[in-house]
């Protein structure tokens, strides 16, 4: 038996959630510091790269061949967003921990949950802040952006908007993180703790252990700093958004799993364990997803045009024997220059890297060095790291003619010797001012509506 | 008595309680907050927890509400067992000297839990009005003074529709005149169809407002009843609250 009064949960509406979260966040200071703290950073990075932007492309002025290699990503939008990805770093958690933190240390989290919303909205209302407090913290390098459009630049919008939904999901895994670890913790100062030491941790491992052999190599994939990486070469690679998506939803379904105050601490471990393995299955899952678009206007990660055609006809198993170690330059080269785009544009390529001890004590063995291509029953070796060696072999393979270069398809190149005049009196002067005085318009007392006024004073 | 009232009556007696509290225990390390309590909770009525500090009142309220997990023990919602992810459907539990949302700004804390619960500003007007929040609406909770702040929690609480309200020490902050307004508008609540359950240190409070009593030592139930029935169970027939409770203690 119910008693009628129980009062109906389920159809409770979100906006005023949604609004309360974000007010929340907009009302502390945290997120206003860091977008002051994020003007100079973000400004001197655009600065130093429209220099370099602007000598290289005075010296580029009259020579084709050396604007063709000026490209906007390179130049100007990827030493900019890497210093909005430091303070992203840095500083985000800080934010995103007030989503969450600031109810657990006051005890308003015992309220909240009595309110009759389920707790993966709640935690989902919270996300929602965060992805809002994320767009505003970008003001600062869309700003730049605008700059760089307004001096006469050139924006690629598909590379752009690429490059913009990596840091998207590398602040929402950060974001997702850090509400994971205001859920565990007490306080929003453990729960810093915890989020920094995931944060700069990875970009420690980054550091340390990327491009190294083996497990290490592997153990440096877990860095969130690796999310960044193909979108800032240009690629849109599907399994990494999906991976990344997946982890997001993991840490913040651990969030849901930890929000309540009176789910016993057992049944939180339990279900956080199973979460922690459905999440590490869907991330698992999605690195087996190899579909990479080459998304920039450049085509750096494709063979030219002609070339991408003839080897996309080729439907026959391509099976590559590398005999190097994969600390070893060359395959560092071969990986970039040929076998990743030979995997983005054929159907069916197998590579097996035989080698794998450290390549210094490799020097005596003859065949250390050489790569192996099988296809269609037919086998060719060569040492070359270049596809423009490569790509010849393989058409003699296929018995295929090699495909001739279409003219009017090379990349152009976009020198800009920009006036940077202004930047740095817009992002030390004016946009400053422009945030402080958001925050002070956003700090005054509200107009109350009238009827509640009125009531009020009865 | 007419034969219709007294098969009420019958029916009225034989009815479950709103709300059944049964061997409901409570551990921090070896320690027992809560000793396999139980106690009935009544239908419109104002249920005093009395206890002095450290009695267990706060966490008894606390597991009533599900907001922390216990080792044993039962809630019985009109006869029917009460999972404690359900609860907040039934009971709203307002946790003493907490200033909810502190950054914000008092009208905007009211807004969203009129609003979440779909009340409409005359009533959001109204409850300002009966608790007389009226000169501290712009004002950040943060900038309340404790009274102001205490009239804020009782002011969601007013805006909640749950039929069962757990107030944790709801006269804490309150001079002599704002208590006695707050037990009137207590009264008012309950006489409009609510349940209470008030947890109060103050025996001489909980004497003036309440309608029944469950007296809490050590996490234990010592007592339970009207005065009237306190007296009698310990034949002190004209005895205060506080006297019935020192024997009891």
């Amino acid at each position: 038996m119910r008693s009628p009064d129980v009062i109906a949960v389920r159809r409770t509406p979100l906006r005023p959630l949604l609004a309360k979260e974000l007010r929340g966040i907009l009302g502390g200071r945290a997120l206003w510091t860091m977008l002051l703290i994020m003007c100079p950073i973000v400004g001197f990075s655009f600065f130093q790269a429209l220099s370099l932007y602007g000598e290289a492309s005075a010296s580029a002025s009259d020579q084709a061949a050396l604007a063709s290699g000026l490209s906007p990503l390179d130049g100007v939008l990827v030493p900019t967003f890497g210093a909005f990805y430091v303070t992203v770093t840095l500083l985000f958690p800080f934010v995103a921990i007030r989503a969450l933190g600031r109810e657990k240390e006051t005890g308003t989290l015992r309220l909240l949950v009595q309110l009759p919303y389920r707790t993966p909205t709640l935690i989902a209302a919270k996300a929602a802040a965060v992805a809002g407090t994320w767009l505003i913290a970008l003001i600062p390098a869309a700003s730049a952006l605008v700059l760089w459009l307004m001096l006469g630049g050139h924006l690629h919008t598909i590379e752009t908007l690429n490059l913009l939904l990596g840091h998207l999901l590398y602040g929402l895994l950060i974001g997702a993180v850090a509400l994971f670890a205001a859920a565990i913790a007490e306080s929003a100062a453990t729960a810093a703790i915890v989020t920094l030491a995931v944060t700069i941790g990875s970009w420690m491992l980054d550091f340390a252990l990327a491009g190294q052999p083996g497990l290490a190599e592997w153990v440096s994939r877990l860095s969130l700093t690796q999310t960044l990486r193909p979108f800032e070469q240009g690629l849109f690679s599907l399994g990494l958004v999906l991976g990344s998506l997946a982890a997001i939803m993991g840490f913040a379904s651990l969030a849901t799993l930890w929000l309540h105050p009176g789910v016993p601490l057992r049944a939180k471990l339990v279900r956080s364990l199973g979460c922690a393995a459905i999440t590490s299955a869907l991330v698992l899952l999605a690195a087996q997803v190899r579909t990479a678009i080459d998304v920039t206007e450049d085509r750096r990660n494709s063979f030219p045009a002609a070339d991408q055609r003839a080897l996309a006809a080729l439907r026959e198993p391509l099976v590559i024997t590398v005999h190097l170690a994969p600390e070893d330059p060359r395959y560092v080269d071969l990986r970039r220059n040929v076998l990743s785009k030979l995997e983005r544009v054929m159907p069916n390529v197998t590579i097996r890297l035989v080698a794998s001890q450290n390549f210094i004590g490799r020097s005596g063995d003859d065949s250390y060095g050489e790569v192996e291509y099988a296809y269609a029953g037919r086998i060719d070796k060569s040492r070359s790291t270049s596809h423009r060696e490569i790509l010849p072999l393989l058409c003699g393979l296929a018995r295929v003619p090699i495909p001739t270069p279409v003219a009017g398809e090379d990349y152009p190149g976009y020198p800009l010797a920009a006036n940077a005049a202004l930047v740095l009196p817009w992002f030390f002067g004016a946009l400053p001012l422009l945030i402080v005085l958001a925050w002070w318009w956003n700090r005054r007392a509200p107009r109350i509506p009238l009827p509640i006024c009125q009531g009020g004073e009865s | 008595m007419s034969v219709p009232a007294a098969m009420a009556d019958l029916v009225a007696e034989r009815a479950p309680p709103l709300l059944r509290v049964a061997g409901l225990t409570k551990r921090y390390d070896e320690q027992h907050a809560l000793a396999a309590v139980s106690f009935d909770v009544h239908a419109g009525e104002v249920l005093g927890l009395i206890g002095p500090n450290g009695a267990g009142k706060t966490t008894l309220l606390e597991a009533l509400a599900g907001l922390i997990p216990v080792e044993a023990g039962e809630l019985m919602w009109c006869g029917a067992p009460t999972p404690s992810t359900e609860r907040r459907d039934m009971m709203f539990y307002l946790p003493d000297g907490l200033r909810p949302w502190d950054d914000d700004v008092v009208v905007r804390v009211l807004t969203f839990f009129a609003t979440v619960h779909r009340r409409s500003q005359r009533e959001v007007a109204e409850t300002i009005g009966s608790v007389g929040l009226a000169p501290v609406l712009r004002k950040r909770v943060s900038a309340l003074s404790k009274g102001y702040a205490r009239r804020l929690m009782l002011a969601l609480a007013l805006l909640t529709p749950q039929p069962l309200l757990l107030m944790d020490e709801p006269f804490d902050g309150f001079d002599l005149r704002q208590t006695r307004d707050v037990m009137g508008l207590i009264r008012r609540v309950a006489a409009s169809g609510r349940t209470l359950v008030l947890a109060i240190h103050q025996l001489g409070d909980a004497e003036r407002v309440c309608d029944r009593f469950v007296l809490l030592a050590d996490g234990a139930v010592r007592g339970a009843g009207t005065l009237d029935e306190l007296r009698t169970q310990t034949r002190l027939t004209s005895a205060s609250l506080e006297d019935v409770f020192l024997a009891l203690t």
